[in-house]
């Protein structure tokens, strides 16, 4: 899932500044379980600026509404009324979220009210942490199922690096080596010699180094729009 | 008292949440103090009317949040009236 954290009140304070009618959109879908940017944390969100704009002495008047999605059409399409009576709209969906509503409705003054992370999940209730970093070329086939392009700080191929001590990555931070955790893996699971291949240098054309990415399948377009 | 609740764990995820709303008074620009988290049993009832009565005289002393204050007069009239 993608996993986000509500900016600091201040600084959502600083970008509805211009405004005397806001909208708080939440998002039902990845910042809901990460408890950033759901209906209830919208509701809470919209209570807050009330408060806080009024203690200030220039009060607005925010609203909140959460939709499913924020990263389809047919779900943010239902705002469209609600976010063209609202002077900026803050969304509380990730990204995605953020610049769907945007994209949507381009007359509309959309800004976000988290900070979007990463790609991961949550550990234990209440830690989220990453996993994934979207390369494009997926190695966990031979990695026992970790990443080491996500979880290892120097996103190394072939085994840990000088700063692997107890298990431990060098960065701190109580992040364990990946390499550490890729060998006890597949240790236990009598794999080992998938280490023994060496892997070349990553392709990285196919993550973001590559630019900014669009997967299309011809199987699933509407006819309409395939004949664009 | 902590640890004793009837719910296990349940007067130790209140004390996580009261200090997480107490986070967000702070953010709204409201003193913290004006929310507190205190551990009693229902059986005791005089602690609880001395607690009570203190933090009324502390939340006095405090004066009207700044949320009140900042309420239009015709208003604060209009709803004390």
């Amino acid at each position: 899932m993608i996993v986000a954290e509500q900016k600091p009140l201040e600084e959502i304070k600083g970008l509805i500044a211009e405004a005397q009618k806001v909208l708080v959109v939440g998002c039902g879908t990845c910042v809901t379980v990460c408890f950033a940017g759901g209906e209830k944390e919208a509701g809470i969100l919209a209570t807050s600026l009330r408060m806080a704009t009024r203690i200030d002495g220039a009060p607005v008047d925010v609203s909140h509404a959460t939709v499913q999605r924020q990263c389809e059409w047919e779900y943010v399409d239902p705002l469209r009324d609600q976010a063209h009576d609202a002077d900026i709209v803050v969304s509380l969906g990730c990204g995605i979220g953020v610049q769907a509503l945007a994209e949507r409705f381009p007359d509309v003054v959309v800004v976000p009210g988290l900070n979007t992370t990463f790609l991961g999940l949550p550990t234990e209730q209440g830690v989220w942490e990453e996993r994934c970093a979207a390369c494009g070329s997926c190695l966990l086939g031979l990695t026992g199922g970790i990443c080491p392009i996500a979880r290892c700080a120097k996103q190394l191929l072939n085994g840990p690096c000088g700063g692997s001590q107890n298990g431990m990555c060098e960065i701190g931070h109580e992040t364990p080596c990946a390499w550490q955790l890729i060998y006890d893996r597949l240790s236990a699971q009598n794999r080992l010699h998938l280490l023994m291949d060496v892997m070349p240098a990553k392709d990285w054309t196919t993550s973001r180094d590559g630019g900014p990415r669009r997967i299309t399948r011809e199987d699933l377009r509407l006819a309409a729009e395939a004949s664009d | 008292m902590p640890g004793d609740c009837h719910y296990l764990e349940g007067n130790a995820n209140a004390k996580r949440r009261v200090e997480y709303t107490q986070h967000l008074l702070r953010s709204i620009g409201l003193e913290p103090e004006r929310l507190r988290m205190t551990n009693l049993s229902s059986a005791m009832g005089h602690q609880f009317a001395d607690l009570a009565t203190r933090f009324a005289e502390e939340i006095r002393a405090l004066g009207p949040s700044a949320l009140r204050r900042s309420r239009p007069a015709a208003q604060a009239t209009a709803e004390e009236g």
